[in-house]
């Protein structure tokens, strides 16, 4: 096994770092991860409301697929 | 081997104070964003204690601690406590999703290998002859009874300063808020930015052998380290033969990077990952990216 | 490839195993405290077939349609990042639904579209075709895997069934991460093949509805409908607690259009039926163009604020048969205690009527190409308003039951004579009661 020595110095650098990109490193998602955060969190309830909607209405689609199918009564 | 002087320095700049001491081998560093004085040595003295204890617990120098039983246990079964039960367990984890090459009975290879710069370049049968001592898969482990054949040896070399770093902030964090950053020879936890900045500026040493441009990490949470080391080599008919070792062949990895940093949640994470993607050679890069983490890789 | 199989996961639990020690704190410590780790961790649990369940049942005013919905969904993970799931769908209908006739102070007797029967609509009553009763089947698979690192493809099928129509579709999507899984970027196709085999026949455009017996204008055989859908796609995380998801989508479909079952009034000088000596009120059948092509734009943003969750979309649509319509989302899920949750909904939707929406036809003037009295082309507004609750128990079940009344306002159309007494478009509103059980 390999034995490391030192090889980083850490260091404060006074001026700003210009990290303005959004997003967070895979560890800081715990609050994202959560079920609830999911956007195809209930997707038998998007399924239903969405054909609900398809029936009744002259949109459809736009989250996922318009699809075909019967868009009688 | 005498004892390292165990004391800290203090220096304060910027709101910042900065606790200094030597342990495993290295120099070791803690940073707190504080203005109390009296925590800042509280924190510092809490961090370094960590760290001496484990090298003192798992140092493979020493003759009064659980490695050395181990080590010379000469084919008898020795009951380990929990804490060295939890580390060869993690050892052994790092052993199975390796396939072999992260092994921590690999140590004793490095009696062959000198890595001065130097072209002494063992014999093969040399390697042959001692990798009959090197396997995890033949040791038996079952918690928290080892037994290891004869002549084998492991050490913590491989986890030891990463899991020092990850128990030390722990400890930290039960005594304050204030943002810390632990760095012990280069392997680095952070328990959150300073206030007064965006996130801690880490810096990768250059390699030794014409490197390009420094760079620079910017860490907020969570740890990095880094695996490989550029004064570390040997020339064979001119070919630089990297310092990592494959316990499966005895001789150098090819292609292995001058240098592996692996930013992850913990430091143990970020160090197995750095360790494993060192052993992979060439795929070195591949790996790190099918694991998605931040990782700079630097080559010769 | 094995040597690059993914360990991250498995290595964050083994690590959590060996830095979770209360025996190594000893020194000066306050206290002892393990670190809290909230990761989200494959567990074995997850590579099990996982079952969804739900029932609708949907019920509008004035005993317009009544829907009885159960759907069933089982899923499993085959691979870390390879999964499977089948989904059943059974849609039983009845009741009534308007055909776009309009009301009058006389009593009107309409032929079913079968053409062998008819029903009469007394007057001042706004006329329901009550003579349908349906059940739909669907069943739809779809298989997700990895194509390179950080690219996931699904394929999926499916197929749903009724009495007077069959639909096909197959559809294939690529996601790709990147930017430390930050970012995703979403492409798919669709492709649906329809058949419609209406009750007697699909009727000539715009033909005359003919009294039982009678010879009706029917074409032969069976119509079809192709909609190729394009959807593309980008979900960004903005920071530790919000993300926002951007689509576009484009479809286009080519075929038959009609609702078979749907007609026009035709009505004379006086705003009453125009009678042409046939006994059957006098209606024309429907006739939309058989090309439609829409384009949307769906925003959603979802953000976690201590604890509850808010999730607000927009969808802008518009068509070439002129309708535009704005659809905005409100859902917000107030956590409360041992892991159940209350979800207040607001929805609200509004579109433009197609160009060849006509409430009626009128005697005197020339027939037009297109004309359809189909409320769902005219102009509208809709709400939606519902609650949510959902628990979850401790053998990890979770439960789900929401009520939501629908309301939908049409603009009432330009009347003259005796038409003013009728309300053309009524207001009308529909009541879901919706459960939810995943085990």
């Amino acid at each position: 096994m390999q034995k490391k020595r030192l090889l980083l110095l850490a260091i404060l650098i006074s001026t700003l770092g210009g990290c303005a990109t959004m997003g967070v490193q895979p560890w800081e998602k715990d609050v994202l991860a959560k079920p609830e955060m999911a956007l195809n969190e209930q997707p038998l309830t998007d399924a239903l409301d969405d054909h609900i909607y398809f029936s009744k209405e002259a949109s459809s689609g736009g989250k996922s697929y318009a699809g075909g199918g019967c868009g009688c009564n | 081997m005498a004892l390292p002087q165990r004391t800290v320095s203090y220096r304060s700049s910027q709101g910042f104070v900065t606790g200094s001491f030597q342990a495993m081998a290295g120099p070791c560093e803690v940073l707190i964003e504080t203005d109390d004085m009296q925590l800042a040595r509280k924190v510092c003295q809490t961090a370094a204690q960590e760290a001496w204890r484990i090298e003192t617990t798992f140092s493979r120098y020493r003759k009064d601690n659980v490695i050395y039983k181990i080590n010379h246990a000469l084919g008898e079964s020795i009951k380990v406590d929990d804490e060295t039960a939890k580390l060869i367990d993690f050892a052994d984890f790092c052993y199975q999703s390796s396939e072999g090459m992260f092994d921590i009975s690999s140590g004793i290879l490095g009696k062959l290998w000198k890595f001065d710069g130097s072209c002494n370049i063992p014999e093969e049968s040399e390697v042959k002859l001692l990798l009959a001592m090197v396997g995890w898969h033949k040791v038996q482990w079952n918690k928290p009874l080892l037994t290891m054949p004869s002549g084998m040896a492991i050490d913590f070399g491989g986890i030891g300063k990463e899991y020092a770093v990850d128990s030390a902030a722990m400890l930290v964090k039960q005594l304050t808020e204030a943002p810390v950053l632990i760095n012990f020879g280069g392997d680095i936890y952070s328990t959150k930015p300073p206030d007064s900045r965006p996130h801690w500026a880490i810096g990768i040493e250059p390699i030794a052998l014409g490197g390009k441009q420094q760079p620079k990490i910017g860490l907020r949470f969570g740890a990095v380290a880094t695996s490989g080391d550029s004064k570390r080599y040997l020339t064979d008919h001119g070919k630089i033969l990297s310092h990592v070792l494959d316990p499966n062949t005895g001789w150098p990895v090819e292609h292995a990077a001058a240098s592996i940093t692996v930013m992850a949640e913990n430091c143990t994470q970020a160090g197995m990952l750095s360790t494993i993607a060192m052993l992979k050679g060439k795929g070195a890069e591949r790996f790190l990216q099918a694991q998605q983490v931040k990782h700079w890789i630097q080559r010769r | 490839m094995n040597k690059n199989k993914i360990i991250k996961t498995s290595l964050a639990s083994a690590t959590l195993a060996l830095l979770t020690q209360p025996a190594l704190s000893q020194q000066d410590t306050d206290s002892l405290s393990s670190p809290t780790n909230n990761q989200t961790e494959q567990t074995a649990s997850d590579y099990e077939w996982k079952f969804d369940a739900a029932l609708l049942f949907y019920s509008e005013s004035d005993s317009r349609v009544q829907a009885f919905e159960p759907v069933f969904m089982a899923s499993k993970q085959l691979d870390e990042d390879e999964s499977i799931s089948f989904k059943l769908t059974v849609d039983s209908l009845t009741g009534a639904s308007p055909s776009g006739a309009v009301a009058s102070n006389q009593v009107q007797t309409f032929t079913t579209p079968s053409g062998n029967a008819d029903y009469q609509v007394g007057a001042n009553v706004y006329p329901l075709d009550d003579s349908f009763k349906d059940t739909r089947v669907a069943l739809a698979a779809n298989w997700s895997f990895p194509l390179a690192e950080s690219t996931q493809m699904t394929v999926g099928a499916n197929a749903s069934n009724e009495y007077d129509y069959f639909s096909a579709s197959v559809n294939a999507n690529i996601s790709h991460d990147f930017n430390n899984n930050n970012t995703t970027l979403f492409a798919g196709l669709s492709f649906a093949s329809d058949t419609i085999d209406p009750v007697g026949g699909a009727p000539i455009a715009l033909s005359r509805m003919q009294p039982v017996g009678a010879s009706q204008a029917k074409l032969d055989g069976t119509q079809d409908k192709d909609t190729l859908d394009i959807l593309f796609g980008m979900t960004q995380v903005i920071d530790k607690y919000s993300l926002f998801q951007l689509n576009y989508s484009y479809s286009m479909s080519d075929g038959y259009h009609n609702d078979p079952y749907k007609v026009l009034s035709v009505l004379g000088a006086d705003g009453n039926y125009f009678d042409d000596g046939i006994a059957t009120a006098n209606v024309l059948f429907e006739n939309r163009p058989d090309k439609r092509t829409k384009h949307s734009l769906f925003g959603r943003y979802k953000r976690f604020i201590d604890g509850d969750v808010v999730d607000v979309s927009y969808r802008y649509m518009t068509d070439d048969w002129d309708i535009d319509s704005h659809t905005v989302d409100l859902k917000y899920r107030f956590a409360l205690n041992n892991d159940s949750y209350i979800q207040p909904h607001v929805r609200y939707y509004t579109q433009t009527a197609a160009e060849f929406y006509q409430p009626y036809l009128l005697q005197a003037q020339a027939l037009p190409t297109y004309a359809s009295a189909d409320y769902r082309l005219a102009e509208y507004d809709a709400v939606t308003v519902g609650l949510e609750y959902g628990w979850t128990t401790q053998s990890d079940q979770t439960w789900r039951i929401a009520l939501e009344y629908y309301a939908q306002s049409p603009t009432e159309p330009a009347k003259f004579g005796v038409l003013q007494d009728q309300t053309l478009l009524p207001d009308w509103n529909a009541v879901m009661l919706r459960i939810n059980y995943s085990f």
